[in-house]
């Protein structure tokens, strides 16, 4: 008998106990549900942490200090000035109130150097970047990040229209549209000079990124600002610093290996469930070959040979566990779009994720099913037919 | 010598039952030729399952020969074993033994798909020999829609589909009431009267009757092979 005639055996038989086939198939439909949707979990926070990190971009450095006068813009003009650096900019984080009319609420006022727009490109909505003549003039021009905007109620003809910063009128000119990994949430940016305005106290730098030419010269790069920094404050290639140089490419790699061992962690958990689903659908399987053993019987004095008998089984158990996979699979996917769209990341459906749920199943099928389909076969003809 | 269909030869086939050998046959002879209508009768324990089983090519001999078809089956592996039967033997069973979850169709369909027929031909042979049993209409019910009776001609139909040198029925009016089953009996022996060979297996003298050739067996010895009309 052909594979197909066999196949379609098996399928009649799965039709035929629709509701058994389906319970036998639970274990293995949770398993591929659960690893499709815990790989799409890991991708899609790794995605969004590496975004975050990608966003300044793999060959920069932050130099960054908890102490507000541990950095200065001299230190910031001085590591501009190292053979390495492309791009240097500074941030000076500030808290503070914005205003418009009645409402007034607070925010982080964040002052940037001339570079910045340029070098982390936000997407903007509205508007645009602060531009070089905002900086030739040291002009009291604001951008807006997203959520701030949406805090006062900011629309597109508030543009060129004053608001207030600490109670000092600025004129809007962009509101950006903020996404995941720009950490423009809940910030509006303004000139180094006009934040210098803003705090007479202090504007102080809370961080400088200076970005290496190639990717290459990170290292390097990292050894020479340490040490100009170190040079600077009189300190000892062994002594505390008050600031922190953090490699982007070095934090991307950290957080690649917890998730890789969280994915791997999580694949173990998946394919524990599979493999108690390989069971259940053997269990049932070796209850099915004793329920048709007459049958059986009948199938062998009608011509049957063993290897028909091990086929029909055996093509049970993989359609079975196959098609397990394939509703799991459709559930997984299912349930990572709707995490996608709560932990706002892009969903996207993985070749090599559907490669992965159906070839396990597969496996799993074949694995747990050879022995109940072998035991089939080797039935002898005379006691199947005899067998009440 | 004619053409030779069965041949059992100084037969004996002996069963462990526990740790004691029981011999079911013991040294049993028996020829059966071409186009004869035989009934093999004899109570239960007699044999006569045991001799069914050897001479449908499921089991083998413990000692002597069977020749079915011209082929002994003591030395057979199980794959060649199955080729023969699948050949040689057409079977009848009592409880008519129809495959769950298929139509009369595929049911009779069945044995040439084993013998690795196309599909479609399978379907043209299946379909005429459904017709030609009075069950044209009934090809696509499956075996809880269709009576006993009806049940019994699909399995004949089954039996007889491949062409084989053999059709073993095994009590096959057993499951049916006396009406319906002495129509089965009438087509059994109008399929003799074209020339098959019929080998009924039954402890029913009545049934046994019908057959012009009646072999009884008793604790596996042939007690008188009688022919002509009971």
């Amino acid at each position: 008998m052909r594979l197909l005639g066999t196949a379609s055996l098996a399928l009649n038989r799965i039709w035929a106990t629709k509701i058994r086939s389906l319970l036998t198939m639970l274990g293995v439909v949770i398993g591929v549900a659960a690893i499709v949707a815990l790989t799409s979990i890991v991708d899609g926070a790794s995605q969004g942490i590496n975004k975050s990190l990608a966003t300044l971009g793999t060959n920069q450095l932050n130099v960054t200090s908890m102490f507000p006068d541990a950095l200065s813009e001299l230190d910031a003009r001085a590591l501009a000035e190292l053979d390495e650096v492309s791009v240097m900019f500074v941030q000076s984080v500030n808290e503070g109130t914005i205003a418009t009319g009645d409402t007034r609420v607070n925010a982080r006022l964040v002052g940037v150097s001339s570079q910045y727009f340029e070098a982390v490109k936000p997407d903007i909505a509205i508007g645009s970047y602060l531009s070089s003549s905002s900086y030739a003039a040291s002009a009291k021009d604001v951008v807006f990040g997203g959520d701030a905007a949406g805090d006062l109620g900011l629309t597109k003809d508030m543009l060129g229209k004053t608001v207030k910063l600490n109670g000092q009128d600025f004129r809007l000119v962009g509101i950006l549209d903020d996404q995941v990994g720009f950490g423009t949430s809940g910030r509006v940016y303004v000139t180094l000079d006009a934040a210098r305005k803003l705090f007479s106290q202090y504007p102080y730098v809370s961080s400088i990124v200076v970005q290496a030419k190639t990717p290459e010269q990170v290292d390097a790069l990292q050894f020479s600002a340490d040490a100009l920094l170190r040079e600077r404050y009189g300190l000892t290639a062994e002594a505390e610093t008050r600031y922190t140089i953090t490699n982007q490419a070095n934090l991307i790699a950290a957080v690649g290996s917890i998730t890789d061992t969280l994915g791997l962690l999580l694949t173990g958990i998946a394919a524990i469930s599979l493999i108690v689903g390989g069971i259940g659908i053997m269990n049932i399987m070796l209850v099915s070959v004793r329920e048709r053993t007459r049958e059986i019987g009948v199938r062998r004095a009608i011509g049957a040979k063993q290897s028909n008998i091990l086929t029909q089984f055996l093509i049970e158990a993989i359609v079975l566990s196959l098609a397990g996979g394939v509703i799991g699979l459709i559930l997984g996917e299912i349930a990572a779009f709707a995490l996608a769209i709560i932990g706002d990341w892009v969903f996207a459906i993985r070749l090599d994720t559907v490669m992965l749920a159906l070839g396990f199943s597969l496996l799993v099928g074949v694995v747990f099913g050879v022995w109940p389909a072998r035991t089939a076969a080797k039935l002898e003809p005379i006691d199947a037919l005899r067998f009440e | 010598m004619g053409d030779e269909v069965v041949r059992l030869d100084k037969v004996r086939r002996d069963y462990l039952v526990g740790d004691q050998i029981t011999t079911a046959l013991d040294s049993v002879d028996l020829v059966i030729e071409r186009g004869e209508f035989v009934a093999i009768v004899g109570p239960s324990g007699s044999g006569k399952s045991t001799m069914m089983n050897l001479i449908g090519c499921l089991d083998r001999p413990s000692a002597g020969t069977v020749m079915i078809a011209g082929d002994a089956t003591n030395s057979l592996t199980d794959n060649q074993l199955t080729s023969l039967r699948s050949k040689a033997i057409g079977f009848v069973f009592q409880q008519f033994q129809l495959l769950p979850n298929t139509t009369a169709l595929e049911n009779v369909m069945a044995p040439l798909l084993y013998q690795g027929i196309s599909p479609k031909q399978a379907k043209k042979s299946a379909t005429d020999m459904l017709v030609k049993l009075g069950l044209g209409e009934r090809l696509n019910f499956d075996r809880n829609r269709l009576s006993g009776g009806q049940q019994q001609r699909v399995a004949i139909a089954r039996a007889l589909v491949t062409g084989p040198d053999i059709v073993l029925a095994d009590e096959p009016t057993g499951a049916l009431d006396s009406k319906t089953g002495a129509a089965v009996i009438d087509l059994l022996k109008e399929l003799n009267k074209e020339g098959r060979t019929i080998i009924l297996i039954t402890h029913d003298l009545d049934i046994a009757a019908s057959a012009p050739r009646r072999v009884f067996l008793r604790d596996g010895l042939i007690e008188r092979d009688e022919r002509g009309a009971a």
